[in-house]
């Protein structure tokens, strides 16, 4: 599955509309990101980013225009596209009175996967908390609950993995296995990542995409990025509040 | 059901099931409440003398407690879900939208049946002592308690669902499931009392309000199962 979706457009994005009441978080956003690629999304807080993620992970449906994800419609083939996406938000998004081992197997049944235990014993070691997988999460650390979202994530092998600030309240211990977690992983899928922190953004990425009130202000290849330029855009768009 | 979603519903109402035997959330602020009910009732009661029936008025007690107490537990059952936003990494699963809702609706009923069956020996201690037993098999009582059983389950998980993320849910909840509520009570009340007091003709009535009991569940899980998608979102 990770081949075809290095082969192919990961994520395809025609004049996407999402509006709330009136207010349009999202304003005919377009934009092309091949197999394999990393996308950093900045924008200032309130630019429609979340909003962008929540609909390409089928979350949100939109109120115009198309989208679709490893050749999968996010509306019309969404069943089918979940099998191929994974999010790690800052949010753990798992069950605090369940223990690690616990909420993997759930995620793992939820996927359909045919081997859960195996699947969950590797991913514990690999997320390196094979040690407390039979302690209910509510006693981890922010960065043992973010490695362990990380391995949720990635329990069905996705093709695109959607990161929402995931360096969100990490320490910098944390922050190094995350690091390596994603380099780790890096070959096999395509990443979609947003982040308020420009400079790692820009060091994860081989895309660039930034956000204000809903439009796309500026989508470049990493190689194309004037870093100094980046930088003035960035700021001048954080400047221009929420859409 | 397809075999994937078998698999998806009893991985859900397994979670459910253990995270409740964990926190024990439900179930003990549900048995709570029917407790203290049943001891307001008897301070409301306590002067109606020795030639007042109770048993007259036992099933409308009964059901009253249980609504109230079901509406107590059916806030918490969704709780779980949006505290951490659980909810969305379910939502990002491929499962079925309905399954989700057969799961949470089968484990709510589960424990709604939990707290009920405990509590009617108490209600019979503290309301039926000295009186003469019931007139019917005590099998009524059970097969009335679980057809409305499943109607709350049904209607409580659906309005639970829909009022997780407003504010003042608990009030949201109570205005919406009381009066989709009323045509399961009246005849879960008539049901009960057929199965309470007896007398003939009081199986037949009983099957009479069972049907209606059923009907209301059908009616209500057809819809509830048509809502589902629409209610949790995408």
């Amino acid at each position: 599955m990770a081949e075809s979706a290095q082969a192919n457009t990961a994520v395809q994005v025609r004049d996407l509309t999402r509006a709330f009441g009136v207010r349009k978080a999202l304003d005919r956003v377009s934009f092309d990101l091949p197999g394999g690629a990393f996308l950093s999304i900045f924008g200032p807080n309130g630019a429609g980013k979340t909003t962008l993620v929540r609909v390409l992970t089928t979350l949100l449906n939109p109120s115009s225009g198309t989208a679709s994800v490893c050749g999968s419609d996010v509306v019309t083939e969404a069943v089918q596209l979940r099998h191929r996406i994974g999010l790690i938000s800052h949010n753990p998004l798992l069950y605090p009175d369940l223990t690690a081992e616990e909420n993997l197997l759930f995620f793992s049944e939820m996927y359909g996967l045919d081997d859960p235990k195996t699947r969950v014993r590797e991913l514990l070691e690999s997320v390196e908390l094979d040690h407390r997988r039979l302690d209910v999460v509510s006693t981890f650390s922010r960065g043992m609950l973010q490695r362990l979202s990380i391995a949720r994530a990635l329990l069905h092998r996705p093709d695109v993995l959607f990161l929402d600030e995931p360096y969100s309240g990490l320490d910098p211990h944390a922050m190094d296995i995350l690091d390596g977690l994603i380099a780790q992983i890096r070959g096999d899928h395509t990443f979609v990542m947003i982040s308020h922190d420009l400079d790692k953004g820009l060091e994860l990425c081989s895309h660039a995409l930034i956000l204000a009130r809903g439009k796309v202000v500026l989508f470049e290849k990493r190689e194309e990025i004037d870093v100094p330029e980046f930088r003035a855009t960035y700021r001048a768009t954080v400047g221009t509040g929420v859409a | 059901m397809k075999s994937n979603s078998w698999r998806q519903f009893k991985a859900i109402l397994r979670k459910d099931i253990v995270m409740e035997l964990r926190t024990k959330e439900m179930v003990s602020s549900m048995g709570l409440y029917a407790i203290l009910t049943m001891v307001v009732y008897q301070i409301a009661l306590a002067e109606a003398g020795e030639s007042f029936d109770v048993r007259l008025v036992m099933p409308g007690l009964i059901w009253v407690a249980f609504i109230f107490m079901s509406m107590l537990g059916l806030n918490r059952s969704f709780v779980h879900e949006k505290d951490q936003g659980c909810i969305e990494a379910l939502l990002l699963s491929p499962v079925d939208r309905p399954v989700i809702f057969f799961a949470k609706a089968t484990g709510n009923l589960i424990f709604l049946l939990i707290v009920e069956f405990l509590s009617l020996p108490i209600f019979s201690f503290l309301f039926m002592q000295g009186r003469a037993g019931y007139g019917n098999p005590v099998w009524l009582l059970a097969v009335v308690l679980f057809g409305a059983s499943v109607g709350i389950a049904a209607v409580g998980t659906l309005l639970a669902t829909m009022t997780v993320n407003t504010k003042g849910k608990d009030v949201m909840l109570a205005v919406l499931f009381v009066p989709l509520m009323y045509p399961l009570l009246r005849a879960a009340v008539g049901a009960t009392f057929a199965a309470v007091i007896g007398g003939p003709g009081s199986v037949e009535t009983f099957w009479a309000f069972m049907a209606w009991v059923v009907g209301y569940d059908a009616i209500m899980g057809l819809v509830a199962y048509g809502l589902y998608e629409f209610v949790i979102g995408v």
